[in-house]
């Protein structure tokens, strides 16, 4: 990282105030620091504390300087129309995520059978889950499961948070959270029965090489490997795949058999989301299930553009980096 | 003995001492009600009497609106003939031999004569069309122009000026927008930081018309904080007055949005949505707070961006009404010329274009410029601290689209009343 020139210090002192030279450090410049700075105090002036609230944003700003995300110093992120509550230990909700849900929840909204059901695997805290319970008419049928009983907790805390909040319709029936490894054999049996309308997934995508060399350092200081890297070493083995590729070979095993109309699968970046696609592709009963296939950029609208991979063409939708698989049943995208 | 005079001239000595030309301005402007107004509104006022009488025997909708629509042109001319008969009374008994009468006549004179030049400017105001946002909240947008930071600088003075002026007024207003550039630890003289793009909203029924004058180049002239050889830099700022809905989603707003026929409207498949992120990698990798949104409206170019919430949902929300703002302001800027287009020349000269400079504000002379009434402020602190003064200046400015639309009614009068002949309708 490149040393900031002192001179810039001196102006988040003048021109703002000492705890933006503070923030400066891991903002980088003076917009994004004024942009901090005014949220942090939003923030504070939002809550109510006993501790005295020049106190408070001086450890708030002096921890965001140590470079604890933002989200954690905060505890919450946006997402879509809800504020998601974000804890240590748990992954903080990306843009991008928020972008594809959106669009996702529209393309749902278009053609859609009455009761949807929605399956979230990995779903960390809940926020793809709930942001479509949220853009979706009732009833809406979902699922959310994740590994981590942190983050399950933390995903049954936000749905309590946004229906306290009036963000989330009272529904309680239609949404639930439970904890189990995907990889489980026992995992099949407790979802077989239905038939879903959407399988989604935001999985450890991460290699270890590119977690030491690629992440951004709030990111590898703060935020939990476990959903960030697949470490499956024996899955690995038995799946014939490449290591950051396991999650997805089992997303499609579980595809396979549960039949969702479609499937969604955030990747992290062309070589990955043709990676995935060739997985499908190599499969027969896979390409059959889904002869539509789509990668989605970081902003997913619709205009596409059709690229050649190999023996197949594939559209892209939207602009930007190549950020999800997208598969779908024969009659409908 | 002296001619009655049309303003006594203690009153003109007065008016002189106070310096102030817009009262000047406005009572010849009153003096020479143009008779083609009046006559206007006499033809209007006949047609409403006649509607009236129709609408005792027989009700009729259409006819009820637009008896309703002219009223008020209808009662502003009764009150305005009232009172120029009464002036016509004072001035005969202004000739009477009874030195008394005489005295008590020259009394009324003075309020008769205020009375009479302010129902007149309502009068013209009745006859004038209301413009179709008058009563919309207003969005002021505030651009530097090009050039150094010293025009960043005014554009924050000009941001806080007219907050405090709404401040003033208790206009309720929101930030929805304040983009501040680097500036390399420089302030202005004022404390103001280099402002690259504020967008205010006034949330006051009726805003947009109070403001619309304020559309324009507002120039500076001045010796910026850093500039040690004390010579004066001039710079200009852009502040562009939009349209702008009540932010709760009234059913109102999301219909007008939903209507092609609104000025609102705005094909959604034309809008291009970008999440600007900085190049490299995304996804779990960063994990960034900003989440700014861009917008381009492809067939015109028009581009929105917002990044101040920590909220996509919002950014996307504020920048979909910013953007639909400025499209309504442009398709009615649009149509407004291509209506001047087809009248006559004489407006050309009255025509405000983009490009020019509306008010100049000097530092060194303490003074403040409105070019179009021709109003010259001093006491530049209290316009700028957004005071009464700055108040005087919208007031002249609000008389000069007065007049600018008296003169197109004019105009139009003299294209009816010219003998037709010419080919076409
Ligand atoms: C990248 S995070 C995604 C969180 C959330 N869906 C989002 O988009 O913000 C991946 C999540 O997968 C969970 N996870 C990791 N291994 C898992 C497994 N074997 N089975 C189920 N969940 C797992 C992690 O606990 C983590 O919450």
């Amino acid at each position: 990282m490149p040393r900031l020139r002192p001179s810039l210090f001196w102006a988040a002192r003048r021109d703002i105030s000492p705890f933006a030279a503070l923030l400066l450090q891991v903002c980088r410049d003076l917009p994004s620091t004024a942009n901090e700075l005014r949220w942090i105090r939003e923030h504070i002036a939002s809550t109510s504390s006993l501790v005295p609230s020049k106190l408070r944003l001086w450890k708030m700003c002096e921890k965001r300087a140590k470079g604890v995300p933002l989200q954690y110093v905060l505890g919450t992120q946006p997402f879509g129309g809800l504020e998601i509550k974000c804890r240590p230990g748990v992954l903080i909700p990306r843009h991008e995520t928020e972008a594809y849900t959106t669009e996702l929840a529209q393309i749902l909204l278009r053609q859609t059978p009455t009761r949807l059901s929605i399956l979230d695997l990995c779903t960390g805290t809940g926020c793809i889950a709930l942001g479509l319970l949220s853009l979706l008419p009732p009833p809406v049928h979902v699922h959310g499961i994740d590994i981590s009983p942190i983050a399950i907790s933390l995903a049954n805390t936000n749905l309590d948070h946004n229906t306290r909040l009036g963000l989330l319709a009272p529904q309680p029936s239609s949404i639930h959270f439970t904890q189990a490894d995907i990889f489980s054999p026992s995992l099949l049996p407790s979802l077989t029965p239905h038939a879903w309308d959407l399988l989604i997934s935001n999985p450890p995508y991460i290699s270890r090489g590119a977690f030491a060399r690629e992440t951004a350092r709030a990111v590898r200081n703060y935020e939990p490997r476990l959903a960030l890297v697949p470490d499956r070493d024996d899955e690995t083995a038995g799946l014939g795949c490449a290591s950051e590729d396991v999650f997805y070979a089992r997303l499609l095993q579980l595809a396979g058999v549960l039949t969702p109309r479609r499937a969604f699968f955030e990747a992290a970046g062309i070589e990955q989301a043709v990676r995935v696609i060739n997985m499908v592709k190599g499969d027969a009963r896979l390409s059959g299930l889904y002869p539509q296939v789509e990668i989605w950029r970081d902003n997913p609208h619709k205009e596409y553009e059709v690229q050649r991979f190999g023996d197949h063409e594939v559209p892209f939708r939207g602009s930007g980096g190549a950020r999800a698989v997208y598969l779908c049943q024969s009659d409908q995208l | 003995m002296l001619a009655a005079p049309w303003v006594c001239r203690s009153c003109a000595r007065s008016l002189r001492s106070v310096g102030s030309p817009r009262l000047l301005r406005r009572a010849s402007t009153i003096a020479a009600l143009p008779p083609a107004l009046v006559e206007r509104a006499r033809k209007i006022a006949a047609e409403h009497d006649k509607l009236t009488t129709a609408l005792e025997t027989d009700f009729d909708q259409k006819t009820a609106v637009r008896a309703g629509e002219i009223s008020r042109v209808a009662t502003a001319l009764r009150e305005f003939e009232k009172a120029s008969a009464s002036l016509a009374e004072l001035r005969s008994l202004l000739e009477s031999n009874d030195t008394e009468l005489r005295e008590l006549a020259r009394d009324d004179l003075e309020s008769t004569q205020a009375q009479l030049a302010d129902l007149g400017r309502k009068l013209s105001v009745a006859l004038t069309p209301k413009h179709p946002f008058a009563d919309m909240p207003c969005l002021l947008e505030i651009r530097p122009g090009p050039g150094g930071t010293e025009g960043r600088f005014f554009a924050d003075s000009l941001f806080r000026m007219y907050r405090s002026y709404c401040e003033n007024k208790g206009y309720p207003t929101r930030i929805v927008k304040y983009e501040v550039s680097e500036s390399d630890g420089q302030k202005g003289s004022e404390g103001e930081v280099a402002l690259q793009e504020a967008v205010l909203e006034v949330q006051q029924i009726g805003a947009y018309g109070e403001f619309r004058g304020e559309s324009g180049m507002h120039r500076v002239q001045r010796v910026p904080a850093t500039e040690k050889s004390g010579r004066t830099h001039t710079s200009a700022v852009a502040v562009w007055v939009l349209p702008s809905f009540p932010e709760s989603p009234s059913t109102d707003a999301e219909s007008e949005w939903d209507n092609p026929e609104s000025d609102f409207y705005i094909d959604v498949a034309e809008v291009r949505v970008e999440t600007m992120r900085a190049r490299g990698a995304g996804g779990q990798h960063v994990n960034k707070t900003e989440s700014a949104i861009r917008l381009t409206h492809m067939p015109t170019g028009t581009m929105v961006s917002m990044q101040d919430s920590r909220s996509q949902h919002t950014n996307r929300r504020e920048a979909w009404r910013l953007l639909r703002s400025r499209m309504a302001q442009q398709k009615r800027e649009a149509r407004e010329e291509l209506a001047q287009k087809l009248k006559s020349s004489v407006l050309a000269s009255s025509q405000i274009t983009r490009g020019d400079k509306i008010r100049t504000y000097n530092y060194q002379q303490d003074r403040c410029t409105e070019h179009r009434s021709g109003l010259d402020v001093h006491n530049l602190p209290n316009v700028l601290d957004g005071g009464e003064k700055l108040g005087e200046i919208l007031e002249s400015v609000q008389g000069w689209l007065t007049e600018r639309d008296i003169q197109m009614i004019l105009a139009e009068e003299q294209a009816d009343a010219a003998p037709k002949g010419k080919k076409g309708k």
